[in-house]
């Protein structure tokens, strides 16, 4: 008997160890641990928000700045479809969700939502209707913005056209597709506190992590998740598989994080999606720059920099980036050891552009030294950026990568995943055909047309 | 305004910047040689030569050429390997219906001008990616082969 009770309590002290230690990973900004006050009390001046040259803009235009560091947009529109009229789909292990019409239709979307109701969804995740929205909707990281500011995303969202877009099914398993449940995992992970500036660091590092955590979400991509599926801040942008493809760990670590980007470097990243020598943005990323942080102010920009270097440095198990391009000839290099298929298709279909060397002669965009991607062993946003090509439409320019996704097998786009890597990166990959298969799934945005051909 | 060096001639032309140089080539210059054909560097039918390497033309935009030399097939037959490999194609009667022909002419000039003397695997490297539905690929090996064979 006695020892059951010992077992039982040291059981819970466990437990609640275990939930005490997921309860303080929850804070985004506790790495800086510094006094925080409320944001009426900073004396730093305005840090939330739009930057100083839209002060005195109307009420629409400053929405349109926020909604667009927020990246409501790539969210809320399917590939194809009307803007904000939702039905992008998350695919997940336990099935898949579909973003909502936030267009203000009355009847579908959201034209009929008071700003109570709408600070409601943005804070706590809570619909007009009363029911739980589920956290792909990063309104844990929305709570931490104004009410001021979340108003001005709803008075800009409230001048668009209403769009008549019904939502769409979500196929969610059992129990996740137990909305109520959501309730209890608020308790948890979303305490529903606005930002509160730290009064040891500069306004311009508060502008920073109040651009970083309230609006861009970058935690939500780039922040581990812990078992239930809440932000593990203990590994603070150490880098995480999302949606299928991974976002990189973009901590100060000098190996594995963005330590060794100059701030030149990040600005010309995050506002073109491309810095030289550092490969370009595709995928989930690509899309966050087209939309959201190629809009950006470049003081704003600026601040996001100063805050990033502030994240503490984590390690992530991948290998130093190559930095030297690879020889001229196919003959020389490193093989993709004993399968000729991938450097076959190399030769037809991808040399032209990314040449022998992986320095590209069409563009520097299309380099592929020193990219993270061809760095990562386990090849993952290769195979996807091979899969869904790359568009990207910035001010001035453009580049794009043809999709082989639908021309190739996947045992193809396995063979060449690993050629690359082994070619160009630190590593070559062991990716195989049902690898390949897998990330397709998790990526697609399609997924009710499963007769779709893929190769 | 872009200054471009095309076939050893400066020539000013009024493009957007990201307009692709084969537009630039085809309807801008009247340099109609060069080949439109899938648009997304997967047939090799556009390419032309920039600084020396085989480029698709139609995924190279104009503003990135910068001041590199282009040469293109009206060019080529004035370099060394190029009239070699030209007077190669027509003796072994190369083309059949021709419209893959002034891609392949570039690639196998730009692969001669790397290794004059390339042996089978060197040549399927350098041409895979130039592809011909009518099927020439064996002539197309020979006459590289023939040129090369007079080069040295």
């Amino acid at each position: 008997m006695k020892i059951i009770l010992v077992t039982a309590s040291f059981l819970a002290v466990i437990a609640l160890g275990f939930a005490g230690w997921l309860f303080l990973g929850r804070d985004p900004m506790s790495f800086a641990r510094g006094a925080t006050v409320a944001l009426a009390a900073y004396k730093g001046g305005d840090i939330t928000g739009v930057p100083a040259g839209l002060v005195s803009a109307d009420l629409v235009t400053r929405g349109k700045y926020l909604a667009d560091a927020a990246d409501c947009q790539v969210c809320h529109s399917a590939p194809g479809g009307a803007r904000f009229a939702g039905g992008f789909v998350f695919t997940m292990p336990f099935g898949s969700i579909y973003s909502t019409n936030i267009t203000p239709d009355k009847e579908t979307g959201i034209g009929s939502y008071t700003d109570a109701q709408f600070l409601a969804a943005v804070h706590q995740g809570i619909r007009a209707d009363g029911e739980h929205l589920y956290p792909a909707m990063p309104y844990t990281s929305y709570a931490m913005m104004t009410d001021a500011d979340a108003l001005a995303i709803k008075a800009y969202l409230f001048s668009l056209a209403p769009v008549h877009a019904p939502p769409r099914q979500d196929r969610l398993s059992w129990p996740y597709n137990q909305r109520g449940l959501m309730a209890l995992w608020n308790v948890m992970f979303n305490p529903d506190e606005r930002f509160r500036p730290d009064t040891r660091q500069s306004p311009e590092w508060n502008r920073g992590a109040y651009l970083a955590e309230a609006m861009g979400h970058c935690g939500e991509c780039h922040t581990p998740r812990n078992l239930a599926f809440g932000l593990d801040n203990h590994r603070k942008y150490a880098g995480a598989l999302t949606a299928g493809w991974r976002a990189y760990n973009i901590t100060s670590n000098r190996k594995s994080g963005i330590g060794d980007w100059n701030d030149e470097d990040i600005t010309l990243y995050l506002s073109t999606g491309y810095a030289k020598g550092h490969g370009a943005a595709a995928g989930p990323m690509g899309e966050a720059i087209t939309n959201s942080l190629s809009t950006l102010a470049p003081d704003d920009v600026l601040a996001l920099i100063t805050y990033l270097r502030s994240i503490p440095a984590q390690a992530s198990d991948v290998p130093s980036i190559v930095i030297m391009p690879a020889p001229a000839s196919y003959k020389q290099g490193s093989k993709a050891a004993s399968d000729p298929r991938g450097e076959k298709i190399f030769a037809g279909a991808c040399v032209s552009c990314h040449g022998w060397t992986g320095v590209s002669s069409v563009s520097s965009y299309a380099t592929l030294t020193g990219a993270r991607a061809v760095n990562d062993p386990k090849a993952v946003n290769v195979a996807q950026t091979i899969i869904n090509g790359v568009t990207r439409k910035i001010p001035g320019d453009k580049f794009a990568m043809p999709a082989f996704g639908d021309g190739y097998s996947d045992d193809d786009i396995a063979a060449v995943a690993n050629y690359v890597t082994a070619r160009f990166g630190a590593k070559g990959a062991q990716l195989t055909g049902r690898d390949v298969a897998a990330l397709r799934k998790q990526s697609t945005q399609q997924p009710n047309s499963e007769e779709t051909p893929h190769g | 305004m872009l200054t471009l060096s095309i076939n050893g001639q400066v020539r000013d032309v009024d493009a957007p910047r990201d307009m692709p140089l084969l537009w630039v080539l085809r309807d801008q210059l009247n340099l109609v040689g060069t080949k439109y054909g899938c648009g997304i560097a997967q047939c090799g039918v556009c390419t032309v030569h920039v600084d020396g390497q085989p480029v698709r033309s139609c995924q190279l935009n104009v503003g990135d050429v910068g001041s590199r030399a282009v040469v293109t097939i009206e060019g080529v037959g004035n370099t060394p390997h190029g009239a070699k490999l030209q007077q190669a194609w027509i003796e072994a009667a190369v083309p059949q219906c021709g419209y893959c022909q002034a891609g392949q002419i570039m690639s196998a000039t730009a692969l001669l001008d790397s290794n004059p003397n390339p042996d089978d695997a060197d040549i399927d490297a350098a041409m895979a990616g130039n592809l011909c539905r009518c099927g020439t690929y064996i002539r197309i090996r020979r006459a590289i082969k023939n040129a090369a064979a007079r080069s040295v």
